[in-house]
C-alpha cells in the first residue's frame, strides 16, 4: 500500500517542524492535509490565489491583506508558499505561553503580522495613504471619503510620536500597547 | 496482446460454468426488483461488513499499542495523556486509530462527548444515532468561536462586545482571517468525508493508508478482489439491465394514450428500474417516516449529496426530475423518461432565463395529474456533512414543498460526487467498487409558504428543518462557491458589517470621531440586527475611553429580517453549472429551481 507515500510527511520531518514551532505531531499532520487540500494544484507549495480560494478569507474586506501578510513574513520567496513556511507563520498565533520562551508566537510576532498588513509597499513605515487604503477596504462605500480622511488624520496623528506623519514598527507598538494582542491574535488550536 | 490459446480456453470454461449461477442471479434480482421485495441479502452483507470492519479497527488498536510500547517516544506528556484518552476509547467501537504515534486525536472534552453518545449505539448500520453524531466530530485543528456571519436576520444578538482600544487599527483582532485559512466551513464540504475507521477502501483517507500489520493488508487485498473480481461484474450486469428495462419499458409505457393507465404502468416501470439500478451499487436505503411521502403534485425538495440521490429516492416514489437537457447517454436517459412521463428538460438558452424555467414549473406544479417534482435547491453536490444555502427559485412557486432529508453512511463507500475532480464515469466506477451505499431517508411533512413570507425565508427555514432532520451543519454558504469567486456583494456586506460595527463600538465609547455613521445606521438598523465579529471589531477609538462600555439599548434591540438591502446590490450573474462548467446561469438567492436533476441514478 505504497503509492500515497508521498503525501505523507516524513518523521524527522515532522520532528524539525515540531521543534520550530511548537506544534505537535498530531497538528502537524493536521496542518498538512489542510496544506494539501488548499493546494489544489498538487504543486507543493502554496500561492495567493490558492489562498483566495478559501471563500471565507475572499468574502473578508482585508482578506487580501490578510494572505499578503502571509506571503510577506513567510519568507523571501514570496511567491510560494511552502508547507515548512505555512507552519511558521501559523505558529505566530499560538498562543502566548508564559512559562516557554518562544520565538515564533510572542506579542512582537504578532504585532508584526499586524503591521505587515497596514504597511502596502513593505517599507517598513505605515502612512497616511496606506492606512487610508485599508480603512477604505474594510468599510467600502459605506462612509464618505470627507469621514474617512478624519479617521485617518486622527489616528495617524495620535500613533505619530515623533511627528514624521508616518508610522514606524515601534509606533505602531506603542499605540497597540492597551491592546489584548495576546488575546485577539491568538487561535486555540486543538491537541 | 493476444491471448494465448490456454488461456483463451480457460476463460471459456469459467464463463460456461459461471454463466448459469451469474445468470440466475440477475435474473432473481429482477425479479425482486419488480416485486419491490428483497431477501434481506443485502443488510446482512452490510452486518457482516460492519463485523470486518470492527476487527479491522481492533487490528490497528493493538498494533499501535504494541508499537507505542516498544518505541520511547520523545514526547512524554503526550503519551501520558493519550494513555488516559486510551484507556476510555477501549471499549469504543468508533475510536480514532491514525498511525502507530496517534495519540488523542480529538481532545477536545466536546468531541470526546459526542463521540461517548455515539458509542452506545455502536457502529450499527440501522443505528440513525451513530450517522448523525460522527460528523460532528471530524478533522478540526482549531477551535473556532468566531464563525463568519453572513446572514442578516440572525437570532443571535451580540452578546458579546469586543473592547476597542486601539483607533482605526481594526484590523488587530482579525484572527477569522487567519482562522480561515486553517479551517473553513466551505471548502471542506466539498472533500470527501473523513472517517472515524478505515473501511478498507483506500480511496477515503490518507490517514488510515499505513501498513499496519499483515493481517490487514491480507484483509485488504482480499477486499479488494472480492470488490472488483466478484461485485464489480455483477453490479455493471446489472446496471446495465436496469438501462435496458428503462429504455424498454418507457418506449412501450409512452405508446398508451396519457390517464390513469399510462400513470399507473409508468409508476411501475420507474420502481422497479431504479430498484434494479440501486442494486447495482447494493444500496440499502432506509425510509422513515413515510407517512409524510409526497403522493399528488406538489415539490419535493432534498439535500444534494450526488447523482444517485435521484435513484436512491426513486426507489421509492416516482417523481418528475428538471434540469438541462444533455446530449450522449444521460439525453438518451432524459428522452427516455419523457416518453412515460412529463419531465422538464431545458434548453441552454432556456437556463439562462430563469423567468422560463420558473415557468415551466409553475406550469408543471399547477397541474393535479402530473407527478410530483424533484428539485435539489442547493444546486451543486456537497459531501453530506452539511446544507449550504438553498436557491429561492423552487420556493417562490408557491407550490407545497414536501422536504426530504438525506444522510448516506459514508462508511461503506462514500458517495460524494467531487465534479471537479471525477468525471461521471469514474464516478460511476468509484461507486461500483465501493462496499455498499447505505443511505437514510426523511420524510418531513409539508411545508408551505406563510403568508408575507419571503421565498428566501421560506427556503432557509425549509433548510433548517432538513438540516434538523439528517443530522446536517445548516449553512449560509452559496455551495456555488466551490467553484466560483466570491461575489462582490458579499464583501460589500462585511463591510457594511463592519460599520455598523464600528458604529456601535463608537457610540459606547462616546467618541465624536465615528460618530457620523449615525446616518449610516439609521438606514441599516431597520434591516440588520445587531453583528459582532471578532475579525471586525471596530474602529472606534477607545484610547481614550473604558473598554467596557456596553449599549444595552442596541444590544438589546429585537432583530428584524429582511433582505432589502440584499436584494439591492447587484447580483453576480454568472456561475457554472453541476453537469456542465462551461454553461452560465443565474446564480444566488435570486437563481430559479434551474439546477440540474441528473436523471437515473
Amino acid at each position: 500500500m505504497g503509492n500515497s507515500s508521498s503525501l505523507m510527511l516524513r518523521d524527522e520531518e515532522i520532528d524539525n517542524i515540531s521543534k520550530e514551532t511548537e506544534f505537535n505531531r498530531n497538528q502537524i499532520v493536521r496542518l498538512y492535509s489542510r496544506f494539501l487540500s488548499l493546494d489544489k494544484k498538487g504543486q507543493g507549495f502554496l500561492e495567493r490565489e490558492d489562498l483566495m480560494n478559501v471563500p471565507e478569507l475572499a468574502v473578508n474586506p482585508l482578506g487580501d491583506r490578510i494572505v499578503d501578510a502571509f506571503f510577506t513574513l513567510a519568507g523571501k520567496d514570496d511567491k510560494h508558499l511552502n508547507f515548512r513556511q505555512f507552519v511558521q507563520v501559523l505558529a505566530y498565533f499560538q498562543p502566548i505561553d508564559k512559562t516557554k520562551k518562544n520565538q515564533l508566537n510572542d506579542r512582537s510576532k504578532k504585532l508584526k503580522f499586524a503591521f505587515m498588513m497596514y504597511d502596502l509597499n513593505r517599507n517598513g513605515y505605515i502612512t497616511r495613504e496606506e492606512f487610508k487604503v485599508i480603512l477604505n477596504s474594510m468599510v467600502g462605500a459605506n462612509i464618505t471619503a470627507d469621514q474617512l480622511d478624519k479617521i485617518a488624520d486622527r489616528t495617524i496623528e495620535e500613533a505619530d510620536t515623533d511627528q514624521d506623519g508616518k508610522i514606524s514598527f515601534e509606533e505602531f507598538c506603542k499605540a497597540m500597547e492597551k491592546t489584548d494582542i495576546e488575546d485577539k491574535m491568538s487561535i486555540r488550536f486543538l491537541n | 496482446m493476444v491471448p494465448s490459446p490456454l488461456a483463451e480456453h480457460a476463460i471459456l470454461l469459467a464463463s460456461t460454468f459461471l454463466f448459469p449461477p451469474v445468470a440466475m442471479v440477475v435474473v432473481v434480482v429482477v425479479l425482486l426488483a419488480t416485486l419491490g421485495k428483497s431477501l434481506g441479502l443485502r443488510e446482512r452483507y452490510v452486518a457482516t461488513l460492519i463485523w470486518i470492519f470492527e476487527w479491522g479497527a481492533r487490528q490497528i488498536k493493538t498494533t499501535a499499542k504494541l508499537k507505542r510500547a516498544e518505541s520511547h517516544a520523545p514526547l512524554d506528556i503526550d503519551i501520558e495523556s493519550s494513555e488516559e484518552e486510551e484507556e476510555e476509547e477501549m471499549d469504543e467501537d468508533e475510536t480514532e486509530r491514525s498511525t502507530a504515534r496517534s495519540d488523542g486525536y480529538e481532545s477536545s472534552s466536546l468531541g470526546r462527548q459526542r463521540r461517548n453518545s455515539a458509542n452506545s449505539v455502536s457502529s450499527r448500520a440501522s443505528s440513525v444515532c451513530s450517522l448523525r453524531r460522527r460528523h460532528g466530530s471530524g478533522n478540526n485543528i482549531i477551535r473556532r468561536d468566531t464563525q463568519l456571519n453572513l446572514e442578516d436576520d440572525d437570532d443571535d444578538l451580540c452578546r458579546e462586545i469586543l473592547p476597542v482600544t486601539s483607533r482605526g487599527w481594526a484590523v488587530i483582532g482579525d484572527s477569522n482571517g487567519i482562522e480561515a485559512i486553517i479551517e473553513d466551513e466551505v471548502t471542506s464540504r466539498f472533500e470527501a468525508e473523513q472517517l472515524m475507521t478505515w473501511n478498507m477502501l483506500t480511496r477515503t483517507s490518507t490517514r488510515f493508508f499505513q501498513f499496519v500489520n499483515w493481517k490487514l493488508t491480507a484483509l485488504y487485498m482480499a477486499g479488494f478482489i472480492f470488490r472488483y473480481a466478484c461485485l464489480l461484474p455483477m453490479r455493471v450486469t446489472l446496471f446495465i439491465i436496469g438501462l435496458v428495462f428503462m429504455l424498454v419499458s418507457t418506449a412501450i409505457v409512452g405508446v398508451f394514450p396519457d390517464g390513469a393507465l399510462k400513470k399507473a404502468l409508468n409508476h411501475k416501470a420507474m420502481l422497479t428500474c431504479h430498484r434494479i439500478l440501486s442494486r447495482s451499487i447494493s444500496a440499502v436505503v432506509y425510509f422513515h417516516d413515510e407517512q409524510y411521502k409526497s403522493s399528488s403534485h406538489g415539490i419535493a425538495v432534498a439535500n444534494h449529496t450526488s447523482p444517485m440521490d435521484v435513484m436512491v429516492l426513486s426507489t421509492d416514489n416516482v417523481y418528475a426530475l428538471i434540469g438541462q437537457s444533455h446530449g450522449g447517454l444521460l439525453g438518451l436517459m432524459q428522452r427516455a423518461l419523457s416518453r412515460a412521463s412529463a419531465h422538464i428538460w431545458f434548453d441552454r438558452s432556456e437556463a439562462k432565463d430563469r423567468s422560463a424555467v420558473s415557468k415551466l414549473l409553475k406550469e408543471h406544479v399547477s397541474d393535479p395529474d402530473k407527478l410530483p417534482i424533484l428539485i435539489f435547491p442547493e444546486g451543486t453536490c456537497i459531501n453530506n456533512t452539511s446544507v449550504m444555502m438553498f436557491k429561492k427559485g423552487s420556493f417562490e412557486v408557491g407550490a407545497t414543498i414536501y422536504p426530504i432529508a438525506m444522510k448516506y453512511d459514508s462508511r461503506f463507500g462514500d458517495p460524494f460526487w467531487n465534479s471537479s475532480e471525477q468525471s461521471w464515469g469514474e464516478y460511476i466506477l468509484r461507486m461500483m467498487t465501493s462496499w455498499a451505499i447505505i443511505c437514510h431517508v426523511w420524510y418531513l411533512p409539508p411545508m408551505t409558504r406563510l403568508e408575507d413570507e419571503e421565498a428566501v425565508d421560506f427556503a432557509n427555514r425549509v433548510k433548517k428543518v432538513i438540516a434538523a432532520r439528517g443530522g446536517l451543519v445548516d449553512l449560509e454558504w452559496d455551495g456555488m462557491l466551490k467553484r466560483c469567486k466570491v461575489p462582490p456583494k458579499l464583501v460589500a456586506k462585511q463591510q457594511e458589517k463592519f460599520v455598523i460595527t464600528s458604529f456601535l463600538t463608537c457610540q459606547q465609547l462616546q467618541t465624536f470621531t465615528l460618530c457620523t455613521f449615525g446616518s449610516i445606521y439609521a438606514n441599516r438598523l431597520s434591516r440588520y440586527t445587531s453583528t459582532c465579529e471578532r475579525s471586525v471589531p471596530g474602529t472606534g477609538g477607545g484610547a481614550m475611553n473604558g473598554d467596557d462600555a456596553e449599549d444595552e439599548g442596541i444590544a438589546s434591540s429585537p432583530p428584524i429580517s429582511g433582505y432589502a438591502s440584499l436584494e439591492e446590490l447587484p447580483e453576480a450573474e454568472v456561475v457554472t453549472d453541476e453537469e456542465d462548467n462551461e454553461r452560465p446561469i443565474p446564480r444566488s438567492r435570486s437563481r430559479p429551481a434551474s439546477h440540474v436533476v441528473e436523471p437515473g441514478h
